[in-house]
């Protein structure tokens, strides 16, 4: 645990609730099993105590900003959690005036479960290109962080090689486990719907059956509904109590829209997503 | 009655088990362990500390059919859903057991849910006590224990060299093989899962309804439906009609009282509709409107909604916490 950045952490949280900037700070705290991390709702001065900072703070904690939407919050950003950050402020999900970024600098992350920390740094924390957040108002840093090179879409390509047949045996076998518990979506933050299309009655795209084709329809959809908005954070996979590889389905459309459009999701506020936004000379495909 | 048996002659009897009825029992799947119906005695998981879903779906199916209406030329024809083998559940833990026994105030109460009363009048439980306790599991504080026999019709107990088998029902007896012997010895001395104390978690819940606790706990809820379908006591479920070119199925399907449509009415109200009313309508069954109703705390402590939650809601420290506030607004 890094104390330092801790410490500067919590003197930034303390300042902003003392002098009233903000409602409430969001960040970590140390979960149930005294290992772990889990995220921490601050409202008063005398609870930035409880704040930390570690390996285990993998909660990509921009997603409640979604929650809070008429009070000025500051929350925990680590460097691949901004990108959520840019990615909500080009849907206009949240003003930039209500939001105080704390960024923090991240040697990365390790997988965790309840009692259970990895030894290892995530896979995406592997290729981070990100030293520093992209956008913050109060940057906390320690020591300086190596950026790493390395291939990104490796699981990836060697999954293009698989013949369709077995990449199709494949998914059903993944998706025949799931639940319909939602998880997924509830904790992404690029899905926030006011009514998920899973839900639909009228019309009723899909229905309430916890089975193998409505299961692949759900995930099928969900995916496609990030195509070129999923910021990568991985929360999706990590929540998934039936271990479905998800980031392998999420990564191959991100792949595929930095290929054709030559963008990636929240790296630029300002930048229109592919799927926002239509150009004459795109071509279609069809009807040249 | 306490029979031996070794570890050989226990699965010859589930191959013969296995010839007439169905065996559900856990199986690893990559990381997981999930009761599922086994093709092969081989497949059984012996060693784990507790599944990561409850046996309960066997008994309340994710999904099923509750009956088909089929269209004969015009002539709508009722077809209901039909259970077609006996079953067995083998390797369920004394909380899982219990969960299930839970599960039937409701469901067998009259009038009575006829698909779940037939799958359990012919479904056979087969436990396993367990021999090691979890950080995440409290069933001594929740009625339970490690080796209950209570809920099963026969319970396992490993031993060296094979199992202690404790007959507790005349339906267990009746799937007793020839030539176990008598077990003269003691049983093993039970794991100590952690206890925690509960004994004035109801009067609490019964005074902290507008506590703004529940909101503050919300706060970092994803409100996804994990702990409610990892639970082996939950047992929300809805129902629908689809039809498709004049034939009919009424389905039943998991759900939650954490998902935000669970209780919207017509017109678009929701009785529930922020975060903490939602949070709040989980523990309160639990830990009260299900012992209001049915005596027992709908809570068996396996541990599972505190391994699975993504945000660390953990159920032991939200009792803990309703008694020290109750303990603090009565001082």
């Amino acid at each position: 645990m890094d104390s330092e950045l801790i410490h500067q952490i919590g003197n930034q949280a303390r300042d902003l609730l003392e002098s009233g900037t903000v409602k409430g700070v969001i960040g970590y705290e140390r979960a149930s099993d005294g290992l772990t991390a889990r995220p921490f709702f601050a409202y008063e001065p005398a609870a930035v105590e409880r704040l930390i900072f570690d390996e285990t703070c993998s909660y990509n904690l921009v997603k409640y900003l979604l929650d809070k939407k008429d009070e000025k919050m500051a929350v925990v950003v680590k460097p691949c959690d901004s990108r959520t950050i840019n990615l909500l402020l080009n849907e206009e999900q949240i003003k930039r005036d209500m939001v105080f970024i704390i960024g923090v600098t991240c040697p990365g992350v390790v997988e965790t479960s309840w009692n259970h920390k990895g030894q290892t740094l995530q896979a995406r924390c592997q290729t981070c290109q990100l030293s520093k957040p992209l956008v913050y108002d109060f940057l906390a840093e320690h020591e300086p962080v190596e950026r790493l090179e390395g291939e990104l879409y490796l699981d990836i390509q060697e999954m293009e090689t698989r013949p369709v047949t077995v990449r199709r045996a494949f998914w059903l076998e993944q998706f025949e486990r799931c639940i319909r518990c939602y998880a997924c979506r509830q904790v992404c933050p690029g899905c926030y719907c006011p009514e998920c299309f899973a839900e639909q009655l009228d019309p009723l795209w899909m229905g309430i059956r916890i089975a193998p084709k409505e299961n692949e329809l759900w995930q099928t959809i969900r995916t496609f509904h990030l195509a070129g908005r999923c910021v990568g954070c991985n929360e999706c996979e990590r929540v998934c109590p039936v271990d479905i590889p998800l980031s392998l389905l999420n990564r191959k459309l991100e792949k595929e829209v930095k290929e054709l459009f030559a963008f990636q999701a929240g790296l630029n506020p300002e930048e229109l997503p592919p799927f926002a936004t239509f150009k004459k000379e795109e071509k279609l495909g069809f009807e040249e | 009655m306490k029979l031996f048996t070794s570890k050989d002659d226990l699965i010859r009897w589930l191959n013969s088990l296995l010839r007439e009825r169905i065996i559900v029992a856990p199986v690893r799947v990559q990381e997981l362990t999930v009761f599922q119906p086994i093709s092969k005695v081989e497949e059984i998981a012996f060693d784990f500390g507790n599944t990561t879903l409850s046996p309960k779906g066997w008994f309340l199916p994710p999904t099923e059919t509750l009956f088909s209406v089929q269209n004969n030329d015009g002539q709508p024809k009722l077809v209901p859903a039909v259970i077609e083998k006996d079953a067995v559940i083998f390797g369920l833990h004394p909380c899982d057991a219990r969960g299930i026994a839970l599960m039937d105030s409701p469901f067998l109460q009259e009038p009575g849910d006829a698909l779940y009363r037939e799958r359990r009048a012919r479904t056979a439980l087969i436990g396993l006590a367990c021999h090691q306790a979890q950080p995440e599991c409290f069933c001594t504080s929740m009625g339970s224990a490690p080796n209950d026999p209570s809920h099963v019709d026969i319970l396992l107990t490993e031993v060296e060299a094979g199992y202690i088998v404790q007959v507790v029902t005349e339906k267990g007896e009746r799937l007793l093989p020839k030539g176990f012997v008598e077990y003269k010895g003691a049983l093993p001395t039970p794991p100590e899962p952690q206890a925690i104390p509960i004994k004035e978690v109801i009067p609490a819940i019964r005074e902290l309804f507008n506590n703004p606790y529940w909101e503050r706990l919300a706060d970092r809820c994803l409100h996804c439906n994990i702990c409610a379908y990892v639970c082996p006591t939950c047992y929300c479920f809805d129902v629908r009609d689809y039809s498709d070119r004049g034939n009919l199925e009424r389905v039943r399907s998991w759900d939650s009282c954490q998902s935000s449509g669970f209780t919207r009415i017509a017109g678009g109200y929701d009785l529930r509709p922020t975060k903490g009313a939602r949070l709040r309508q989980r523990f309160y069954h639990k830990l009260l409107y299900f012992p209001e109703q049915f005596q027992d705390v709908a809570c068996v402590g396996c541990g599972r909604c505190i391994k699975a939650c993504p945000v660390n809601i953990d159920i032991r420290e939200v009792m803990s916490d309703l008694q020290q506030l109750e303990a603090k607004s009565e001082s």
